[in-house]
């Protein structure tokens, strides 16, 4: 057993030997750029901090193979076909549900919020409930950026009509806060949209509450 | 950076992608996007979505309102942000598509720089390098603040990943930053000084690194890379002396600790110092089993007794190595077959599943089975993340293709209906539009409108007179006939006089009364007009809506069956697709698992080896032999990929 094992490995080459074993330790911080994306990725943390939401690059990436970019290659675009699929049924469920010449949609939009935090929004037409909606605070701090939510779509026969609003939330003060707004409007041949505005009156330190009508 | 911050920070990227109006006044400023005025509701309602954190509903609704072209003051933007959310969606090929469809023209260049920068991470996230590459050489001028420094280590790091070490080595050498960033970029070019063999230039670059003098964690970490690669390089290149300085300085409680230590113990071995090497190997043989570098410390600090002739506790050294191996080897076992059952993808991605999609997602904690912590290695690798990621997104995708499928039976129900519906309806209809009453409706309107015409031409104010005044007026005509046949009298000039002034004031008033009278009857008219208008038009649409209905529920109908089967035909390849991934991931996390167990029992089996060779000594030694020969060195084995 001696013999064998000291054939295998002669003593005068052992620091050769070593390295040898080390060699898949050293491969991993040398041979693969791992480090350098990783030494890439830390910086850039402060970089994205101090520069206003600039994006850094992100943790390293092993070589991709022929195998997995052909399994990704598949994969993106059966996720593209799913998202044109989806587009299409969107489209089929609307025009089936809400044709063009009877949709009546309603949209929300919330400029500054300074002096009201919305909850929820009630809605009737022609004295129905046709929405009740609560917020969370993500839907809350979309608004607040900029997005309009289009909170109710439903369909409506031409002639006069009447939407009523109701907006509970905190007022100024921390206060609990509820009003109305209403708007009376003629449902044509084409869609309706109208728009819930809360804008923020800063003469009067008082949210404002306005129904607009987009002709 | 965290995978939450940085989504965030693209988000905040791609809104501003997206939220940038393309106006010339704002070249000037280019990095100074100024917050969107929506113009459009339809893109206000996709914005919602994507703030809210609803991708696929965003990009859903923005394909759909471009389609319907609800968007006309915001093509652009919506075009930019569907670029960005593909990305998001992990759909990359398509997102580049459209960024390089959209960012050539009427976009500030600012935008159009920072488009490229990200889409090159993210090419670069996901292994393209070559594009990635090209999407940085599409930047024309400065990114501004410490974007351009990443601009020029990201592509530092994908001409690494090229193999192009010289041009890497090239662009760093000329290239000056902050503080931080130098400190990377000299260890990005010591790296690739290493790699392209110039040791004796990296050291002095890979030292300066390594001796920083900093309190950042991760400058800290970057010390300490360095220092093990240095070390390490040297070790390679068989100069052990300079190896020890570098790998000495690498920090006990950093996470390159072990591999220095295990380095370090080599280094010393190397030089003839064995006891000296004793000392980091028996600090690396108390931690993790788990670690390559602590299961070879077993063996090396056995190895290392035995080089200073302490044959029993070498011995007593292996047998432990054995035991330890053993059972090591035992567990892994268990946890191979536990892959192999089929269901590790389902644990590892649990209750979130179906939660959620997306391209930042990232496995955050491991489940509770046999087979998690063999798996950390695995999880951080990037190939593995991408690929749970996109088993994840394919799992959501498919639970809203089921919705959609329950749907599409409700849809196909309500065309049922309301075929049924019209066919029920349609004797009632074409009675009506047989009746041709609208038109006679519109003859009465006429004769009515020439009576008012007669009666404003001859000033007939009693036409319009009440219906009280009318029989009056009637009355007084047929008392002035009935005195005309009465012979002159004394009596009938009183009675004619009479009537005459009754007639008079009675006109008088008819008179005082019919400009009004008149008034309201044209006023009437118009309003039978207007009326007239409406059923005409109402006319027409059940008339367009007998000969339409039957097609558009037909149509409906039709693309109601194709969009059925496109959702069946859909489904089935997001199955195949998702069986594949998961038999590839499985494949990943087995071939790992049983790269460990061979390691392992290579290791094992030098033990057995060293053990044998020990006690054949002792045995040579207990007849009269003479001096016992060193046990051999641990022989290399194979590394798990």
């Amino acid at each position: 057993m001696n013999s064998f094992i000291s054939k295998q490995f002669p003593m005068n080459t052992m620091s050769r030997r070593l390295l040898r074993m080390l060699w898949p330790l050293i491969v991993v911080p040398l041979t693969a750029p791992a480090l350098a994306a990783d030494a890439v990725a830390a910086p850039s943390t402060a970089a994205a901090d101090a520069s206003s939401g600039a994006a850094a690059p992100a943790a390293p990436a092993a070589d991709a193979t022929g195998t997995t970019r052909s399994l990704d290659e598949g994969i993106q675009n059966l996720k593209k076909d799913v998202v044109d699929l989806n587009k299409d049924l969107f489209v089929l469920e609307e025009e089936l549900l809400f044709p063009a010449n009877t949709q009546v949609a309603v949209f929300v939009s919330m400029d500054v919020g300074d002096f009201f935090a919305l909850d929820s929004i009630t809605l009737k037409v022609d004295n129905h409930d046709v929405s009740n909606y609560l917020y969370t605070p993500r839907e809350v701090a979309a608004l607040l950026k900029g997005g309009v939510q289009r909170l109710y779509v439903g369909n409506l026969k031409s002639g006069d009509h009447e939407l009523v609003a109701f907006f509970k939330g905190k007022g100024p003060h921390e206060r609990y806060y509820q009003r109305a707004a209403s708007i009376h409007f003629e449902k044509g041949v084409g869609a309706k949209y109208l728009e819930l505005k809360i804008t923020d009156h800063e003469r009067a330190q008082q949210p404002e509450f306005e129904i607009k009508d987009w002709e | 950076m965290s995978g939450r911050r940085y989504a965030f920070a693209l988000g905040l990227a791609l809104a501003a992608l997206a939220l940038a109006p393309a106006q010339a006044a704002r070249k000037s400023d280019r990095d100074k996007l100024p917050s969107i005025r929506v113009q459009d509701l339809h893109y206000g309602e996709v914005l919602f979505q994507f703030y809210s954190g609803q991708e696929l509903q965003a990009l859903t609704e923005l394909e759909a309102f471009s389609q319907w072209q609800r968007m006309p003051h915001h093509s652009a933007d919506a075009d930019l942000l569907a670029g960005g959310l593909y990305l998001q969606l992990g759909m990359h090929n398509e997102a580049g598509a459209r960024f390089e469809r959209l960012l050539s023209n009427n976009v500030p260049a600012g935008v159009r720089n920072r488009a490229w920068f990200y889409l090159a991470k993210i090419w670069y996230e996901r292994g393209y390098y070559e594009r990635a590459e090209q999407a940085i050489g599409r930047i024309q001028g400065p990114l501004g603040g410490e974007l351009d420094a990443e601009r020029v280590h990201l592509l530092v790091n994908a001409l690494m990943r090229q193999q192009r070490f010289d041009d890497a080595i090239a662009l760093l050498k000329g290239w000056r930053g902050s503080s931080d960033w130098m400190a990377y970029a000299s260890f990005n070019l010591g790296v690739a000084l290493v790699r392209a063999g110039r040791l004796a230039e990296a050291d002095p670059i890979l030292s300066s690194v390594g001796t920083l003098n900093t309190d950042s964690a991760e400058l800290l970490n970057l010390r300490d890379k360095a220092n093990l690669a240095l070390g390490f390089a040297y070790l390679q290149a068989d100069q052990s002396d300079k190896a020890r300085i570098p790998l000495e300085r690498v920090r006990l409680n950093g996470p390159y600790s072990s591999r220095a230590l295990l380095g370090d113990g080599w280094a010393r071995a190397a030089l003839g110092d064995y006891r000296g090497a004793l000392t980091p190997w028996l600090e690396l043989r108390q931690r993790n089993l788990l670690d390559a570098a602590v299961q070879e410390s077993f063996l090396a600090v056995p190895y290392a007794f035995g080089k200073l002739n302490a044959g029993a506790q070498s011995a007593d050294y292996y047998e432990r190595a054995l035991s330890s191996f053993a059972s090591e080897s035992d567990n892994l076992d268990g946890a191979i077959g536990h892959i192999q059952e089929g269901h590790m993808l389902d644990e590892l991605l649990g209750e979130d599943k179906d939660a959620r999609y997306g391209w930042f997602w990232q496995l955050k904690a491991l489940p509770n089975a046999p087979q998690s912590r063999y798996l950390y290695a695995v999880l951080a690798d990037n190939d593995f993340q991408e690929g749970l990621k996109n088993y994840r997104d394919m799992s959501y995708l498919s639970s809203t293709l089921r919705h959609w499928d329950d749907s599409m039976q409700a849809f196909a129900a309500m065309i049922e209906t309301r075929q049924r519906a019209y066919a029920e309806r349609l004797p009632r209809a074409d009675a009506l539009l047989g009746s041709d009453r609208p038109a006679k409706l519109r003859d009465r309107r006429a004769a009515v409108g020439s009576q008012l015409d007669a009666v404003e031409t001859g000033n007939d104010a009693p036409a319009l007179g009440t219906p009280d005044e009318r029989a009056q007026w009637g009355n007084v005509a047929r008392l002035e006939e009935q005195l005309a046949a009465v012979p002159p009298s004394l009596e009938r000039d009183a009675a004619r006089d009479k009537l005459r002034l009754i007639k008079g004031v009675l006109y008088w008033r008819l008179d005082a009364a019919f400009k009004a009278r008149d008034y309201e009857q044209r006023r009437s008219l118009r309003e039978l007009d207007a009326a007239l208008e409406e059923l005409q038009n109402r006319w027409v649409r059940v008339q367009q809506a007998r000969q339409t209905v039957p097609n558009d529920t037909g149509e409906f109908a039709a693309r109601i069956a194709a969009l059925a089967e496109r959702i069946h035909s859909v489904r089935e390849r997001l199955a195949q697709a998702s069986e594949q991934q998961n038999q590839y991931l499985e494949s990943v996390a087995e071939a790992e698992l049983r790269a460990q167990k061979q390691r392992l029992d290579a290791y094992a089996l030098q033990a057995r080896f060293a053990l044998a060779d020990i006690y054949d000594r002792g045995a040579d030694q207990g007849q009269g032999a003479t001096a016992p020969a060193p046990p051999p060195a641990p022989s290399p084995v194979p590394e798990p990929k």
